[in-house]
């Protein structure tokens, strides 16, 4: 960020504020369109648009402070090895139920159960979670201080019994399919009501957006660009271990040259993490167009996609059918994954993952082979994580860009993942909007946005 | 060196003429009021009032209510003059008054303020309403210098003997919402602080506050979490003792609290926020307002409630206005005199007792008010950037500018009350310095009471 833009914020909130804000308006986000309202913050846009619906337990700011919406008090006792989370008082979901600590329990162990990376570190530090009429008390194995910054996970967030109900600051009012999403301030939101009264969210152009997600230094004009740290991996997992490498290279190849056909709007990716932070370099030779088509002419593929990479879908399909090849292209939720993942239905997946520059590169190792390995993980994988934990603590980093790389290796090596693409994201915000923050995952934090305070 | 002794001679020197700028037209207008004095001498309990007030002078209109106001206090100090001052606004050269009370009085004035090459002349008119002519005419002279022009025209209303000045400051707790006090019986001033989730009560003790109790509210489901709390508590002393009424912006109903065998016990609840407790047509009313939920405003309707049996909540009316940022009724001897609102646009509203609207501030300024009875009205300024505390004169239906002071932080609420016998207002404040963020109250008051 350039030094006016810096100057341009306390100048706007000392100059420009009223003392009482105004509360109403709307703010207009252009985002890819979500699935369901089931939480998946697989990419991006998602972990933006679900920041909208639901309440994480905790906030990490960009500058590394830590804050709950939810919790008057939280208390960790060193002697106890318990974190002690009081609830507010008299909380309600966006329908009015009440928001009570029993749905802490729930929500805390349902992310416990997920198959993230995040969720698993956390897993293995808690003994068990009560419930004490307001207060949730978390003991663990072993003392952690560092317990509350587990909590700060994007994907941890506030879920209630009934799907309809919701715990962010806003709820799903409209959804007008391929079109918008209208979302309506929530009156029970546990931070405090917002200014705005409603949020837009657009899958189109149609209607000029106020926040948007592009590469970055664009749109210099009349918007705020915010380096967000964010980028998004693109990987092909084979997730049946009798696979030809013939046919896994030639999926690669084909994906490749669509991202050539397409303009390039990835950027090559070599390693598993990123180029610039990897001790190895992956070089996966593609084939020619000719031997590309002959083997996969005869056979029927059946190439599955999260459903995060929707917006690949058109063009995707365009090219495939100009190739005359014969994939199938099948766009799949993260939910239904896990039920297909022990038959043989999926044997080609293309997914995505989202990364933050800051987090160091082992974790990211970790949360690739731990998240995408999916049946294919194994006692080996699993001893060399216990590895990589061992040599974090060794304190060299020799030793743990070795081990990164072993991680790396096996994983190419033993064909589960092919690196494919990284896209860089900024985060695109009107100049109407001087006093938005966003956070250490690159969320914009929404509740003390106010437009018309001139 | 040679820079700041300049600057500080040049302040030496402002300093000196405007001095003696505020003497010059102090003279006019004393000699006018001493004319007044001796017209009046052997009359007793007379009833007078300015009725028309014209300038054909360079001074602005800032200037001219400077003078008027000053003429009035002078006549106040006299005990045989009853002056009545019913200016509503000095705009375009000449005064608005309301002449709604005209068949009350026996004396009618006219002024008008003249200028020639060098100098400025009042003439003065006095008009028996009862004898139906003119019985004086009189015309006075002075020279008024650059120096005393611009000094009048400087938009500043200080005049020691009307000003507000801060007479207790002290922190509290964060997100004060109101403060309203009452007589104990045993003479002392008990003091009500309203917070979100209880009721602190203190003691006037010489010129601090001594904690004397608290009570917890318990707010029940559904409760609106707010950025930014805002409540009105109202006290009363009803038939059955000591009432209180304590109503905001988080909770969808306001409690009626009751204090029985030394304690405060939950007896009504009502929809909307009681603010103030008025008599129209001999019956008791509380009169309110509902918040939008969780947000900082009132919605666009007045509730009022008969109110002589406080477990009685029958017979509510409700008036439509816009929606607020901030609303009160000025009150003069238990009568409804006025309505002052601060629309969402942060534009202050006068309207009439029968909620006409009289006229609206065309700029942004405000964002809150509070009357205090039917003579004093103050209102926070709407910007952040530097806050201010605006006093106006409303006797009589009008809203003049007669006082204004910078702020060091952004007013949260003002309240009418009384501090060591004076009236004036409550301000809570809310202060930033260095990143911690204090709570201060402040009382401002006119030290003569």
């Amino acid at each position: 960020m350039d030094k006016s833009k810096l100057l341009f914020i306390p100048l706007a909130l000392t100059l420009i504020f009223a003392i009482k804000p105004y509360y109403g308006g709307e703010l207009t986000i252009r985002l890819n369109e979500p699935t369901s309202f089931t939480l998946n913050t697989a990419n991006y846009s998602n972990l933006i648009f679900y920041s909208l619906i639901y309440e994480n337990f905790f906030y990490l700011k960009k500058n590394g402070e830590i804050f709950s919406n939810v919790f008057q008090e939280y208390r960790y006792d060193v002697s106890g090895k318990t974190l002690s989370l009081t609830i507010k008082d008299n909380l309600s979901f966006s329908n009015g139920k009440p928001l009570t600590a029993r749905n802490i329990q729930v929500s805390l162990k349902i992310f416990m159960n997920s198959d993230l990376f995040a969720a698993s570190k956390l897993s293995k530090t808690v003994k068990n979670i009560r419930v004490n009429e307001n207060q949730v008390r978390i003991e663990l194995l072993a003392d952690n201080p560092d317990i509350l910054s587990l909590l700060t996970a994007p994907e941890l967030v506030v879920l209630a019994e009934n799907e309809q109900s919701f715990s962010g600051m806003f709820f799903p009012q409209v959804w007008e399919k391929n079109h918008h999403l209208i979302l309506n301030a929530n009156p029970f939101y546990a931070g405090g009501r917002t200014y705005l009264d409603k949020v837009k969210i657009t899958f189109n152009d149609s209607t000029p957006p106020d926040i948007f997600l592009a590469n970055p230094n664009q749109f210099k004009e009349n918007f705020q660009e915010f380096d967000s740290g964010i980028f998004q991996n693109i990987y092909l997992c084979f997730l049946q271990s009798d696979m030809g490498q013939n046919t896994k290279i030639a999926l690669f190849t084909i994906l490749k040259r669509f991202n050539e056909a397409t303009g390039n709007k990835y950027k090559e990716l070599r390693t598993l993490t990123s180029d610039e932070e990897s001790p190895v370099s992956i070089k996966i030779k593609t084939m020619s167009p000719q031997k590309t088509a002959s083997i996969l002419k005869h056979s029927e593929t059946k190439l599955y996609i999260l459903a995060s990479l929707s917006n690949l879908e058109k063009d995707l399909a365009a090219f495939l059918k100009n190739s005359n090849l014969n994939i199938e292209t099948l766009f799949i939720d993260d939910s239904q994954l896990m039920a297909f993942l022990n038959s043989a239905a999926i044997q080609y997946l293309l997914i995505d993952k989202i990364f933050q520059k800051k987090v160091p590169a082992e974790e990211k190792i970790s949360r690739i082979l731990k998240e995408s390995s999916f049946n294919q993980f194994n006692a080996r994988y699993l001893r060399m994580l216990s590895e990589l934990d061992e040599v974090k603590f060794s304190n060299s980093q020799e030793l743990l860009m070795e081990q990164i790389a072993r991680i790396s290796e096996a994983i190419v090596n033993d064909g589960i993942i092919f690196p494919l693409f990284q896209k860089n994201y900024s985060l695109y915000i009107r100049k109407v909007w001087p006093a938005m923050e966003i956070d250490y995952y690159g969320r914009p934090l929404l509740q003390k946005v106010s437009k018309n305070n001139d | 060196m040679k820079k700041v002794t300049c600057s500080l001679l040049l302040l030496l020197f402002l300093y000196g003429s405007s001095a003696l700028g505020q003497e010059s037209a102090e003279t006019l207008v004393t000699e006018s009021a001493a004319f007044l004095k001796i017209f009046f001498k052997n009359r007793f309990d007379v009833q007078v009032a300015i009725v028309r007030f014209e300038n054909d002078s360079e001074l602005t209109d800032t200037a001219m209510q400077k003078l008027y106001q000053l003429l009035i206090s002078n006549l106040e100090n006299e005990k045989n003059i009853r002056i009545s001052d019913l200016l509503i606004n000095f705009a375009n050269g000449r005064g608005e008054f309301n002449l709604g009370r005209v068949d009350d009085l026996h004396y009618l004035l006219d002024l008008k303020l003249i200028q020639n090459k060098s100098k400025t002349g009042l003439g003065l008119t006095i008009f028996s309403r009862l004898q139906d002519k003119i019985v004086s005419i009189k015309y006075f002279e002075k020279a008024l210098s650059k120096g005393e022009m611009d000094f009048l025209n400087a938009k500043n209303f200080a005049f020691s003997e009307l000003g507000f000045s801060k007479l207790l400051e002290f922190e509290s707790k964060r997100n004060l919402m109101d403060i309203q006090s009452i007589s104990g019986s045993d003479g002392r001033e008990q003091y009500f602080f309203y917070y979100p989730d209880e009721i602190v009560i203190y003691l006037a003790s010489n010129m601090r506050l001594e904690k004397d109790s608290q009570f917890k509210l318990g707010w029940t489901r559904p409760v609106y979490p707010p950025l930014h709390y805002e409540g009105k508590l109202l006290l009363l002393q009803t038939n059955q003792g000591l009432v209180l009424t304590a109503g905001n912006n988080f909770s969808s109903y306001a409690k009626v609290l009751a204090f029985h065998d030394s304690q405060w016990q939950e007896i009504q609840k009502i929809d909307f926020v009681p603010f103030k407790y008025l008599i129209l047509n001999q019956i008791p009313y509380l009169v309110g307002a509902s918040y939008g939920e969780g947000r900082n405003y009132f919605k666009d309707k007045i509730y009022f409630m008969p109110f002589s049996d406080p477990a009685n909540r029958s017979g509510i009316y409700e008036k439509k206005a816009a929606p607020a940022m901030a609303l009160d009724f000025s009150v003069q001897d238990g009568q409804l005199q006025a309505f002052h609102l601060i629309d969402r646009n942060y534009n202050y509203h006068l309207f009439s007792a029968e909620f006409e609207e009289q006229f609206s501030t065309p700029e942004k300024k405000g964002a809150s008010l509070a009357a205090l009875g039917g003579e004093w009205l103050a209102i926070s300024d709407y910007s952040r950037a530097s806050d201010q505390l605006f006093f106006y004169n409303i006797q009589n239906g009008g809203q003049r500018p007669t006082y204004s002071e910078k702020i060091t932080g952004e007013i949260q609420f003002i309240s009418a009350g009384v501090w060591q016998n004076i009236k004036g207002f409550w301000t809570g404040v809310r202060q930033e310095r260095d990143g911690q963020e204090r709570f201060m109250v402040q009382f401002w008051g006119k030290r003569d009471g």
